[in-house]
């Protein structure tokens, strides 16, 4: 697949050692970097880097130009991001990204899955980069929405779930991989269309092809000439499944609500759909 | 609010209530030693994908779903297979998967 915002491994190879390409492996679990990773790569921790301590949301300009300049990220540098768990949090940050205008960002396709299962070379040597004095834009909330962005959404414009079909009907209310919790509702918001991130990808982790791409949202009924907002359940998955329609696809008029359904699904007075079905407005 | 990242392994049952779930785990081997790299992904009835995790270095995986019918594909590197299982709430069903290569 030839595009701008994603590099196969060979690329990657290629630009291992060029000191203006900044390899980035992005994971919620820091044992994974801290086992092995990408040759030159540094880490950027999901949750204790781009999330503020104390509230619920990113941290700000200046805590991202801070975070930046000390891991030694230059505004000119070319950005390729990879991770764990299907570039989820790749993808997320890939995202974050572009919201605070970074100009040239990329996505290892398949990210660290594809990596191991390819038998490439990981190591554990951490580079030393040094400090730079890295300068943020304003957030771009073109490509990010809010709780009352998505209440408007409803019945109006595309709002996709991507999360699995159990969670979307309200029969799961996490990913298997963690203890299912019991404290918050199951179920999606009324008239969302439930395609899933995984049917983008392949079994290890790559997109899948362009076509493919295509006929996944064509034949899920999606008008794309509306504005779409993809949600998950935090919003790492919908930012894999917002990297597709948005780079991939190109379609322009996508955003992705990061609340998602651990706020939603709190919500008081908010309309909730259970069940395989969409619902109604 | 916790994240959505997949632990090594899975998730320890510490301090987890189990009894209103159903907990899938097991260990992935290849040429009878357990799988040192790979991933262990979980399928719904319909072949949907649940959810992934990474391997442990002696090849454990653990899921937490609710009752029903489910697949567990182990992802080694050059091999996978399909092994389908039934989970039950409140109970720990161990699957051994060897994979050929």
């Amino acid at each position: 697949m030839s595009n701008q915002s994603l590099v196969d491994a060979e690329w990657a190879l290629s630009h291992l050692d060029d000191a203006k390409v900044v390899f980035i492996e992005v994971d919620e679990d820091t044992e994974a970097y801290a086992g092995n990773h990408i040759k030159n790569a540094i880490a950027l921790n999901w949750k204790t880097d781009l999330q503020d301590p104390i509230r619920r949301d990113f941290v700000n300009k200046e805590q991202f130009e801070a975070l930046l300049s000390a891991k030694g990220v230059s505004n000119d540098d070319t950005v390729v991001l990879y991770g764990g768990n299907n570039n989820w949090f790749a993808a997320y940050a890939f995202w974050y990204f572009k919201l605070y205008g970074h100009s040239d960002v990329r996505l290892l396709d398949g990210g660290r899955k594809k990596w191991e299962l390819d038998g490439r070379e990981l190591v554990s040597d951490v580079p030393s980069r040094a400090a730079t004095k890295y300068v943020a834009k304003d957030q771009d909330l073109s490509i990010r929405s809010f709780r009352e962005d998505v209440l408007k959404a409803i019945g109006t414009q595309n709002l996709v779930d991507v999360r699995s079909p159990d969670e979307y009907a309200g029969r799961l209310l996490a990913p298997a991989h963690l203890p299912q919790e019991a404290a918050r509702i199951g179920g999606h918001i009324p008239t969302a269309a439930n395609i899933p991130w995984s049917k983008a990808a392949n079994e290890d982790g790559s997109f899948k092809s362009i076509d493919e791409l295509k006929a996944l949202y064509e034949g899920a009924g999606v008008d794309l000439n509306k504005d779409t907002i993809a949600y998950c359940r935090i919003g790492e998955r919908s930012a894999h499944s917002w990297f597709v329609l948005h780079e991939l696809l190109g379609v322009k008029n996508v955003s992705n609500y990061d609340g998602s359904w651990t706020e939603y699904g709190s919500l008081v007075g908010v309309p909730v759909a259970v069940g395989d079905e969409p619902g109604t407005a | 609010m916790s994240g959505c990242g997949a632990v090594v392994g899975g998730v320890s049952l510490d301090n987890v209530d189990i009894t209103n779930q159903a907990v899938i785990q097991g260990v992935i081997s290849s040429g009878n030693a357990p799988a040192s790299v790979g991933y262990a992904r979980l399928l719904d009835r319909n072949d949907e994908f649940v959810a992934e995790v990474p391997i442990s270095k002696q090849g454990e995986f653990r899921f937490f779903t609710v009752a029903g019918d489910w697949t567990i594909v182990a992802l080694i590197p050059g091999a996978n297979s399909r092994t389908p299982v039934q989970a039950t709430i409140g109970k720990i069903l161990d699957v051994d998967i060897a994979v050929i290569k």
